[in-house]
């Protein structure tokens, strides 16, 4: 290759990193921001009230905020020193990074699935850091990516399907559809970790990907801001 | 029908706020829980500080309304439907 064609793709190389960098930093902080202030938005509602559904609805959006934020921080790594200096780094803070990330990411479901079923199922909640942790170490250490989507698959399906059977025998007055909300955010929230950690699969459906679960988000914290006043 | 926890509170905050002050006797009776549940729900209402409890110029306690139990009261039709709505 000629130097001038090589100097020409460098740059473009450059912008293209450039720009995906930048929808990575918003697409993170919008819904950083959107988690942090659903809350904070329902700090109020939970401080007078003590309710255990509110408890976990918020630490919920708590664990979403945390886990885009190392989310965002691996996706850096990974455009900076590619896939390898994550997935492979023998170094004790690579594999402490992705830990974090994915016991984040587990919880926030697990927290949010709780908020629904936990008038059901009391003080229960150590079950659920207990797989959050089982499940981010095998995957650390467990390197099969088939085995890798399985896993999430089963976990989405088990989640949803609880989620599901909670709406069905739920004993409010009117019954609405916000389970499906649930549903889909616990969908994206797989596909977010599916993306750390097998790129390949979202691929060029990254933006319509982003801009769902960006929708998603926005949803949740009108309905909540609506709400909580 | 059963009532359900935050309702019981909202009960009991809504008879103390009418008699501004009261004693623990009347507030068990008028509160329609029985005794053991009442001691249960007045604890957790003075822990979280939603009411107080004073004694007067005739040395008898007497029960009384937070400004954080006023506002409890304030806020208990939005608890409620952010609960409903978010089926928590």
């Amino acid at each position: 290759m000629p130097p001038m064609m090589s100097g020409r793709m460098q740059e473009v190389m450059n912008q293209l990193l450039s720009a995906s960098i930048g929808i990575e930093v918003v697409y993170s902080f919008v819904i950083i921001v959107c988690s942090l202030m659903v809350y904070f938005g329902t700090k109020e509602l939970y401080e007078l009230s003590s309710h255990k559904g509110i408890k976990y609805f918020r630490l919920a959006f708590l664990f979403f905020a945390i886990a885009y934020f190392f989310r965002s921080f691996i996706k850096f790594l990974v455009y900076f020193f590619g896939v390898r200096a994550i997935r492979d780094a023998p170094q004790i803070i690579g594999a402490l990074i992705l830990f974090i990330f994915l016991y984040a990411s587990s919880m926030a479901v697990f927290y949010l699935f709780y908020s629904v079923i936990c008038k059901k199922w009391k003080n229960k909640i150590y079950l659920f850091h207990l797989a959050a942790v089982i499940l981010s170490l095998v995957i650390l250490f467990y390197r099969n990516n088939i085995a890798y989507l399985l896993i999430n698959i089963l976990l989405f399906l088990l989640l949803a399907l609880g989620i599901y059977l909670s709406h069905l025998s739920s004993k409010g007055k009117k019954k609405n559809k916000f389970f499906i909300v649930y549903i889909l955010l616990f969908a994206f929230l797989l596909l977010n970790v599916i993306d750390i950690l097998l790129p390949n699969i979202i691929g060029k459906y990254q933006l319509t990907f982003y801009l769902i679960s960006l929708g998603i988000f926005m949803l949740i914290l009108f309905k909540v801001l609506k709400k909580a006043g | 029908m059963k009532r359900e926890r935050l309702e019981i509170i909202r009960d009991i905050l809504l008879i103390i706020r009418d008699y501004k002050s009261i004693k623990r006797t009347p507030l068990l009776r008028k509160s329609n829980l029985s005794s053991q549940r009442f001691s249960e729900y007045f604890k957790e209402l003075l822990e979280k500080e939603l009411i107080g409890e004073a004694t007067d110029s005739k040395g008898k306690k007497k029960v009384s309304l937070t400004e954080k139990g006023s506002r409890y009261l304030e806020k208990y039709r939005t608890i409620v439907s952010f609960i409903d709505e978010f089926e928590l």
